[in-house]
């Protein structure tokens, strides 16, 4: 589960990383100019920490030496002057000039050398917090080796006076002669002070640092915005135009390279606008166009059906020849006025000027209906009409007269070619579609010719006599049928196994197909129904 | 006496051709050219049917037929050029009864005008109750109370149609066949429109209506008696 989690965080961030140069740009300057930062605390920092710890050693060192200058000359005088002299006074003056000439009060300890002879002119002397262990081996050795006048030194850790952790700290060490024997002076410095510019300076160094990396990101992000914005910006509007605001441009301001890319987009979008506005024009012309041819050629159609209609009526009064002419002109009258209906409804389609008129239409019923309708048909044909149904919700958003047209085609269709074999209508539906298959077992169609078969004026074989009277706008109409519901007419066809037509559109207006289709195509059980059928004949 | 039918066409060659079957048929027709001829001529005329074409020049066919219907309420068939959508519903919103689209044949057009000039109306008795108001049949009077409430033959028979069978759930194919007696699939948007008409006479409040009740997907059926 956490990982989950974490997988999904890290899917998150790469988007954000891919998705946004603003955030990219940022978090590189970021990144980069804080490893620069670092490298540069770090050199600074350990150059002062040298400076700092050589001046105050050599301070240390020198004033070592001054102090054991001291106590050797008070030593020495004392020695010079008496024998019998205390040597606790003696060696509290010396202790008096060794504080005398340093800055701040080190521990001291003066300790007799070992390995000689003799008796010791007076016992190990040392501050209260002398501690054996603070001289090393080495550093013994280092200052025995010595003569008077050098000073040895080493640093090391003391505990701090507050009694809480560690401060670093020298230690010196001269070589004394009281009396003849040698004595190590030893003075041991506290280095807290200096640690404590130290820890100030590498303090400061940290918070400059961290404010100039955030002072740094703060100037990327203003810059990558005065760069970025104006992209985005320019992005948002193309956006918007694609949407169809056209009348939406970039603000130009000044003359630099973001100026150029926004009077180059506006003058794109300007000329979009205009080639736009032509088309939009050109097709209110045609709608127009459409509407009055509409009108002009239907007004006498009108008159002329009227009088093929009388004397049609009239026909058997007239001599044989006439009658025909009546009944020539009354069918050819009719044919006229279906292509026109065609042809108009058609270009209505190219204006884009349909308007659909939906329902909720139970498409079952639609099929009944449409069924009854071509029956004296297939009574002719001896075509056998079956409609299959599988239950189900068939209740669906559709301009019922758009879908009845539809099957009207379909049906004509199938039964024009389907040979006299049954045909079979399946309705079935899901969840957000129907559909509507139309399933005859006749000639079939070439598949060359099953990539035509929505052309306009298409007739699968011109030799072939039509009784539906089509006028070869029949599918194309049915396809624009279809497509303006938001759906979709598909076809299978197969030469001398049939063809099937399906008809798949979603339940609700407005919503799009899936891709999927309730109804398979074809429909696989069609076949098992003819088989039936003949072996039960 | 034979039945007066007005013809308002601007095509002269439609108007005569149109006269010669209703002629035909024995109706007295006469002819107007256009909107305000048709108006003038139907104050003089009072004509038993109104034939309407929708373009005309001047005042076009809607106008005259609100005009019309403002002072009658004599059937008004429209004659359409146009199968666009808009036209026909204004038509109707305008009061037109019934529409036959061009080009149409002349057995249509005789049979829509002897179905509005002769209404068949369902056996019943002499008045009929539907929601709050009173359908007095033989008088063919609609009364709510002591008000009379002015229907057109048409919506009078639709009203009727629904209160004689208050069980019946009518769906609109129905409603088609038995009031505008198409015994096809015809326009639904017939029964649609005039039952939004209907309803703004009858009903208290149009949008919350208890006299013409929609059943939702299926039609109309009539509210309880009251």
């Amino acid at each position: 589960m956490r990982r989950i989690d974490w997988r999904a965080g890290l899917a998150r961030l790469r988007r954000l990383w891919s998705g946004s140069l603003r955030i990219r740009t940022v978090a590189i300057t970021v990144a980069l100019s804080a490893i620069a930062i670092t490298i540069i605390g770090v050199y600074i920092s350990t150059s002062v920490r040298t400076n700092l710890f050589e001046s105050r050693k050599d301070q240390v060192v020198a004033e070592a030496g001054r102090a054991a200058t001291s106590a050797q000359s008070v030593f020495t005088t004392a020695g010079e002057a008496s024998e019998a002299q205390d040597l606790e006074s003696v060696f509290d003056a010396a202790a008096g000039a060794i504080n005398d000439s340093v800055s701040t009060a080190p521990l001291v300890a003066i300790l007799r050398a070992p390995e000689q002879g003799g008796q010791a002119p007076f016992i190990d002397q040392a501050s209260d917090a002398w501690d054996q262990e603070m001289a090393t081996d080495s550093l013994r050795a280092a200052v025995l080796a010595s003569d008077g006048d050098s000073v040895s030194w080493q640093s090391l850790a003391i505990a701090d006076p507050s009694g809480v952790g560690t401060d670093p700290a020298v230690i010196t060490g001269t070589l004394l002669s009281v009396q003849a024997q040698d004595y190590q002076l030893y003075l041991v410095y506290n280095f807290k002070d200096v640690q404590q510019t130290l820890d100030f300076v590498q303090q400061t160094l940290i918070l400059g640092g961290l404010a100039l990396v955030l002072l740094i990101g703060a100037v990327a992000y203003l810059v990558v915005r005065l760069i970025v914005g104006p992209v985005r910006v320019a992005a948002e509007t193309s956006e918007k135009l694609a949407a169809g605001q056209l009348e939406e441009r970039l603000p130009e301001k000044g003359d630099d390279e973001l100026a150029t890319l926004a009077r180059s987009f506006n003058r794109m979008a300007d000329s979009l606008q205009r080639q736009i506005r032509q088309l939009a024009d050109l097709s209110r012309v045609q709608q127009r166009f459409v509407s009055d041819v509409s009108h002009e050629l239907r007004t006498p159609l009108t008159t002329i059906r009227l009088a093929g209609e009388v004397l049609y009526d009239q026909r058997k009064s007239f001599p044989p020849a006439t009658a025909r002419t009546a009944e020539l002109l009354h069918t050819q009258t009719e044919r006229f006025e279906l292509l026109l209906a065609d042809l108009l409804e058609m270009s209505r389609y190219d204006a884009g000027a349909v308007q659909l008129e939906v329902e909720p239409t139970n498409l079952v019923r639609l099929v009944e209906d449409a069924i009854e309708a071509v029956m004296p048909l297939a009574r002719e044909k001896k075509s056998e009409l079956r409609l299959v149904a599988p239950g189900g919700y068939f209740e669906a958003e559709v301009d019922g007269r758009r879908i009845r047209r539809i099957l009207q085609n379909l049906l004509g269709n199938a039964i024009d070619h389907g040979e006299g074999r049954p045909i079979v209508v399946y309705v079935d539906s899901d969840a957000s579609a129907v559909a509507i298959a139309v399933r005859d077992f006749g000639v079939g169609l070439a598949p060359a010719d099953m990539a035509r078969v929505f052309d306009r004026f298409w007739r699968a074989d011109p030799s072939r006599q039509r009784s539906t009277g089509g006028t070869g706008l029949g599918l194309a109409i049915s396809q624009e049928d279809a497509i303006v519901h938001g759906g979709d007419l598909d076809v299978w066809s197969e030469p001398g196994r049939g063809s099937c037509f399906r008809l798949t559109i979603p339940r609700h207006r407005g919503e799009l197909l899936g891709g999927g289709s309730p109804l398979d195509l074809p429909p696989d059980d069609a076949l098992d129904l003819v088989r039936d059928d003949e072996e039960a004949s | 006496m034979n039945a007066r039918i007005l013809v308002v066409d601007d095509d002269t060659a439609i108007s005569e051709m149109i006269g010669i079957v209703l002629k035909a048929e024995g109706f007295e027709p006469q002819f107007a050219g256009d909107g305000a001829e048709a108006i003038e001529l139907f104050r003089v005329m009072r004509p038993d049917l109104v034939l309407l074409d929708l373009m005309l020049p001047g005042i076009d066919g809607i106008q005259v037929c609100a005009a019309i219907r403002a002072e009658s309420g004599v059937p008004i068939i429209m004659l359409t050029a146009k199968g666009e959508t808009t036209d026909v519903v204004k038509g109707l919103e305008s009061g037109a009864d019934d529409y036959v689209v061009k080009p149409f044949n002349p057995k249509e057009l005789v049979a829509r005008i002897k179905t509005r000039l002769r209404p068949v109306l369902p056996e019943s008795a002499d008045t009929v109750g539907i929601g709050d108001v009173l359908i007095d049949v033989q008088g063919h009077e609609v009364r709510r109370g002591s008000d009379r409430i002015n229907l057109t033959p048409l919506e009078f028979q639709l009203l009727l149609a629904l209160a004689v069978k208050p069980q019946q759930v009518f769906t609109r194919e129905m409603l088609l066949e038995q009031v505008w007696g198409y015994h096809y699939k015809a326009d639904t948007r017939l029964v649609n429109v005039h039952v939004q008409r209907l309803r703004a006479k009858v009903e208290h409040d149009p949008d919350n209506p208890r006299i013409v009740m929609t059943v939702r997907g299926v039609g109309y059926r009539a509210g309880a008696v009251s």
